[in-house]
């Protein structure tokens, strides 16, 4: 087998394999692990948001642990999650005069416009997403650009972490793409649906397929007689 | 030791260019099923001895836990923090979102309580899309129809029938929250819906957000419930009991916070489970690809309060699940691969089976190849090919486009999916089965409703791709009303843990072992022992 | 003979913005001396030993003969009067600028003669409005002197002498951010080298001091090295502002020899700990040093005798603890300011600080579990050096020589055995 990599995790010497991620050798180590885990691997839940200082490097970066892979001499501490003192409160209807867009976006994220361009952001977001410019974008009415930034967005709040100004920039982002879908998004197929359905037009007649006619369900193995 | 064909090898037998042809060997349906399905073998199941399901068949796994002591005593009760609200929702997934908003939206006081963070869940892993029947070529009938047939005409048809009704009304909904859907033209106004194909359907029924539906939904849903003005979250405060009146009706539940490291007891009128499913017990020994929190403890806490069970022996098992490299193993690879066009090829070379079958035959087809010899072999990973060649490089945009999960995965393989296909192994995915309910979410038990994967009945033994999701927002934003609705009835009394007294005598009758506690609350790589934690 | 207050809050010097009555109380002879041999400017300080007292301690002609000896492309040369002054439980420039601004500007104007510099900026914190009001009056009075034309005359160009206001930010005092504040950006921190002496604002050669170190150069100017160095005790030169606060009976703005003892200084001078609780220990400068404790009430409290103590003087002030008061709380408090302060370019000290933070929350309010401490100790061994300026590294001692010097306060029964898995 591989030779086993060791690395340092909340204070935890762990040896583990070199083909896992930090989030692997971490649950593999025995320490408790209720917090700061999720998906485990898929990368899309953003809880086990970490800081990792590289052997030998002096810069601490900010990832993911399910999807970093351990190396030797690493030294990662997880970031905790908690539940924001301020969020930006909003009401998507408040917003159905689309025309106030502009000025929704400055009453909601007043704070958007005093971004001090730190790009603290976009180097703590662990899926390389240019955040700075999504906020940029944002406060500059570019609806669309802004919300192709913040499309793959994980919402693991690093950014909201990172920002100095406390703008929040996920979401923002995901304010704007809320937005754009409550407002523009019509599909004419899903309209024409909904009004055969409120009609009775379309319904289900749940006698069909006759039972007799149904196939018959494949055959399961007796019961087991012991545990 | 079964033998498999080593990998380098499988690679040589793939053909350049030309359609791998097709193995004339299939097997009838329930042929396949019976003999390769998990869920049809002899380990699969044993009889429930106590319970409302007494008699019932079960996975022996999950009767362990459904049969199994309560976690806390009476004693531990003294000094937990009283809460009182109209409505707590138990799991802070799609589901438990949807119900925690609609019930707030209806003027009910709510406390959402999650295990992790609201968000953990299923939900925001789910790849492919959700299912509504909006396309002219297709109706709700076929969607009905669909949905039955793939269950094995096992499902609770006025349910099925509710659901796909629900369908277009719940697409509708999440636009109004503000989740967006693809469409299948580049036009403001007048545009229809993107529709892709899925395994076990007659029509493309498939609504999605690129392939990371379940994020953009789960994302706009938890925004939703940080947002709306009446709901409390309460993270990292797994459930641990159900509160009980003395009519057996539900009266709340008991949370452990892992913060304060102590127990909170809220009292609700109505409480709505939505903890989802137990791929986190790797059924026989199978990976998942489920979240880690999928224990299973939803199940155990409606069980030992008396609520009626469905189908607790059956289970899906995703076809295609990673099986190499290991440390990616059970991580889903989604149905859009095969819903775009991937084919699935054994260590021959040869496709083995149509790619858009239902979940349950696929697997069992794929379990077959590798019984049978046919399977690929890498360092000590078995598994068939997925191979998503022609797809991309037909359209080499795929990856930046419809499929950027599967691309984000190929990179954590270590592949580049225009040269080489993935090696897939079929992955614990739901749980068919759960708790019954009827329309509206409620179990058998008085002031207790489920919602999403804890519940059963929908999907009879096999779920169909985007069903799930649809399930989720249908029956949460029904359970979410209904619990509303309980608002202004009779006060909430006290509520206690009688029922666990009465269930422990039942233990102790049938000679059950006193020493199992359940719920899980994480899995056992979790290495977390309440007991421990809570005398620390 | 009375120690207290000799120089700088000497009460003959406490007057505003009156240059009249600052010349008729001996002010203005130490730019004349100046003027008189530019050249030994810099050799004096350097006999005097003065120190840059913002914190840093380190020699001050030092910095001089740098901004002095390098070239200017563009012919312009910067002195930077630093009064951004924001950290908790230091309170002395503010004091400076209100009552003794000339004192200031003629430390900055001399340093204009030692360097050649022709824009003297006086870069003070908008909160202390009283302060920035005087300087500016102050500054008004010094134009079209005879002494300014002297200075004009030597450097051959106008000189330019203008009050900016900081940010207002903690880490718009940091020496790099006075350069980017002054460019008119954000108050980033930049990393080092350039030097500001070499190359700092617009590329031009800038001498940043602090308040407290340029409002020493007259008199040092004007009495002598030998005089400036017999004031301090022991090896120790000069006198220094002590920002006394926390738990003593009279805390205050203390002027006293440089090396004074912490003992003094709390016993004699700040009247005792308050209803005299027994001495806990003492948070220094920034608040970002290594805690002193009972072991080091004797400490002379001057640059080098702290730095052998592992701490550091810093600004020079001491918030003193006292039983009573918890430990971990206030390093709470300090490491949210500091969560607040960072500029954000990096994520690891916001990220850091908020990790830092919770993991104190949660030991102060008694939730913490078995792996917290060790955790905390991880977040001391990753985090130094990680940023660009030394605000995480501040922050990160003030925590590891807390956990360290009191870990009976962080429920730990021993300083920290090597680490077990």
């Amino acid at each position: 087998m591989s030779e086993t990599v060791h690395l340092t995790i909340d204070g935890r010497e762990i040896a583990a394999d070199p083909t896992v991620s930090i989030l692997q050798a971490y649950a593999q180590s025995g320490a408790e692990l209720t917090a700061n885990v999720g998906c485990m691997g898929q990368g899309v839940c953003g809880s086990c948001r970490c800081m990792v200082r590289k052997d030998g490097e002096r810069q601490v970066s900010t990832l993911l642990a399910c999807e970093t892979r351990v190396e030797p001499g690493m030294q990662v501490s997880f970031i905790d999650y908690f539940l924001p003192a301020h969020v930006h409160h909003y009401d998507l209807k408040d917003l159905h005069d689309s025309w106030g867009m502009l000025d929704q976006i400055r009453a909601v994220f007043p704070e958007a416009e005093h971004c001090r361009h730190c790009s603290g952001c976009d180097r703590a977001c662990p899926k390389g997403l240019p955040v700075q410019s999504g906020v940029a974008f944002s406060v500059a009415g570019d609806i669309a650009a802004a919300a192709a930034v913040f499309d793959q967005c994980v919402m693991c709040n690093l950014c909201t972490l990172a920002c100095p100004e406390n703008i929040r920039p996920n979401h923002l982002g995901l304010f704007v793409r809320r937005s754009v879908a409550a407002l523009t998004l019509r599909p004419i197929d899903l309209m024409r649906r909904l009004r055969e359905v409120a009609s009775g037009e379309m319904s289900v007649n749940v006698t069909l397929p006759r039972v007799e006619t149904a196939t018959a369900a494949p055959r399961l193995a007796a019961p087991a007689q012991d545990r | 030791m079964t033998s498999m064909i080593s990998h380098a090898q499988a690679l040589q037998a793939l053909r350049p260019g030309a359609d791998a042809p097709m193995r004339a060997d299939g097997l009838a349906v329930n042929d396949l099923l019976e003999r390769f399905h998990p869920d049809y073998g002899a380990k699969a199941r044993v009889s429930l001895r106590i319970g409302a399901n007494a008699g019932a068949p079960c996975h022996p796994a999950l009767a362990g836990l459904l049969e199994s002591n309560a976690l806390i005593d009476d004693l531990d009760l003294a000094g937990a923090e009283p809460l009182a609200t109209d409505v707590l929702v138990i799991g802070g997934g799609g589901a438990g979102a949807a119900a925690a908003v609609t019930a707030a939206m209806r003027g009910a006081r709510v406390i959402i309580a999650t295990k992790l963070r609201i968000g953990d869940s299923n939900t925001v892993m789910a790849e492919g899309g959700i299912q509504a029947a909006v396309g002219a070529d297709d109706s709700l009938q076929r969607h009905y129809e669909d949905t039955l047939r793939g269950g094995h005409n096992e499902g609770d048809r006025a349910l099925i029938a509710q659901m796909v009704s629900d369908a277009p009304e719940v697409i509708r909904w999440l636009i109004d929250l503000g989740m967006a859907f693809d469409l299948a033209e580049d036009k403001a106004l007048g545009s229809t819906l993107l529709r892709k194909k899925a395994g076990g359907t007659t029509a493309s029924r498939i609504l999605c957000h690129r392939d990371f539906t379940g994020l953009e939904m789960m994302r706009v849903l938890r925004e939703a419930v940080e947002l709306q003005r009446g709901i409390e979250q309460l993270n990292r405060c797994p459930a641990v009991e159900l509160l009980s009146h003395d009519d057996g009706s539900c009266a709340g539940a008991i949370l452990y916070d892992l913060e304060r490291r102590s127990f909170v007891l809220v009292r609700a009128r109505a409480v709505v489970l939505a903890t989802g499913g137990s791929g986190r017990l790797h059924l026989q020994g199978f990976p998942t690809s489920n979240h880690y929190g999928a224990t299973a403890d939803g199940l155990v806490l409606a069980y030992r309060l008396g609520a009626r069970m469905c189908d607790l022996d059956s289970f899906q098992y995703h076809p295609t699940g990673v099986a190499h490299p290991r440390h990616l193993a059970g991580g889903l690879i989604s149905e859009s691969a095969r819903s775009a066009g991937a084919h699935l090829l054994n260590g021959l070379g040869e496709r083995f089976v149509d790619e858009l079958k239902p979940r349950d035959v696929v697997a069992a087809a794929i379990l077959r190849e590798c019984a049978e010899g046919r399977g690929i072999a890498r360092d000590g990973q078995t598994g068939v090919f997925l191979d998503a060649r022609a797809l991309v490089a037909a359209d080499p945009d795929i990856l930046e486009t419809r499929l950027v999960s599967l691309g984000h995965l190929a990179a954590k393989c270590g592949l580049d999916p225009r040269q080489e296909p993935f090696l897939v192994y079929p992955t614990l995915h739901y749980q068919n089965g759960g708790v019954m309910i009827d329309g509206d979410g409620a179990t058998s038990v008085p002031g207790l409703l489920c919602a999403g994967e804890v519940s059963g009945g929908i999907h009879g033994r096999n779920r169909l791709m985007g069903n799930a999701l649809l399930d989720i927002i249908s029956f949460g934003r029904r359970a979410g009303t209904r619990a509303a609705e309980s608002l202004g009835q009779r006060q909430a009394g006290r509520g206690g843990i009688n029922h666990v007294h009465r269930w422990r005598r039942a233990l102790a009758q049938a000679e059950l072992p006193a020493d199992v506690r359940a719920p899980l609350l994480y899995p056992s790589y979790g290495n977390f022992h309440l007991r421990r934690t809570a005398a620390a | 003979m009375n120690t207290l207050n000799q120089v700088l809050l000497n009460p003959a010097f406490q007057l505003g913005a009156d240059l009249d009555g600052w010349r008729a109380a001996g002010g203005g002879q130490g730019l004349d001396a100046a003027l008189a041999d530019p050249g030994a400017i810099i050799a004096t300080l350097e006999a005097a030993d003065l120190r840059g007292m913002g914190g840093a301690g380190f020699p001050t002609h030092r910095k001089w003969a740098a901004a002095a000896a390098a070239p200017a492309p563009d012919g312009d040369k910067y002195v930077v009067c630093n009064g951004n002054e924001d950290e908790p439980g230091t309170f002395k420039d503010r004091h400076l600028l209100r009552w003794t601004p000339h004192q200031v500007i003629e430390g900055a104007l001399i340093a204009a003669v030692a360097i050649r510099a022709n824009r003297v900026v006086l870069y003070i914190n908008p909160h202390q409005a009283e302060g920035r009001a005087q300087m500016r009056r102050a500054a008004q009075q010094w134009a079209g002197t005879e002494a300014v034309r002297r200075i004009e005359r030597l450097i051959g160009k106008p000189l330019e002498i203008a009050v900016v206001a900081t940010s207002g930010r903690y880490i718009g005092g940091e020496e790099t951010a006075v350069i980017s504040s002054l460019e008119g950006g954000f108050p980033f921190p930049r990393r080092k080298p350039p030097f500001p002496a070499e190359s700092g604002c617009h590329g031009a050669p800038t001498l940043i001091n602090n308040t407290e170190t340029l409002a020493n150069v007259p008199h040092i100017l004007h009495h002598g090295a030998a005089w400036y160095r017999g004031l301090g005790v022991g090896d120790a030169a000069g006198t220094k502002l002590y920002s006394l606060s926390g738990d003593v009976l009279l805390p205050g703005l203390y002027e006293l020899p440089m090396g004074t003892s912490l003992h003094d200084l709390i016993f004699v001078h700040g009247g005792g700990m308050l209803e005299g609780k027994a001495f806990k220990g003492v948070f220094t400068g920034g608040p970002s040093n290594t805690l002193l404790t009972a072991r080091d009430l004797d400490v002379a409290l001057d640059f080098d005798s702290v730095r052998l103590r592992r701490s550091r003087l810093g600004t020079g002030a001491m918030i003193v603890i006292s039983e009573g008061t918890s430990i971990v709380r206030k390093v709470a408090e300090y490491i949210e300011f500091f969560a607040n302060g960072s500029c954000g370019q990096c994520p690891s000290c916001k990220a850091g600080t908020f990790q830092m933070a919770r993991l104190l929350d949660r030991v102060d309010s008694g939730r913490a579990g078995p792996g917290d401490i060790a955790a905390l100790r991880n977040l001391c061994r990753i985090l130094p050096g990680s940023g660009r300026c030394g605000l995480i590294d501040g922050a990160v001692t003030v925590v590891e020589s807390s956990l360290h010097t009191f870990p009976a306060e962080y429920g730990v029964a021993e300083p920290a055995p090597a680490e077990t898995a």
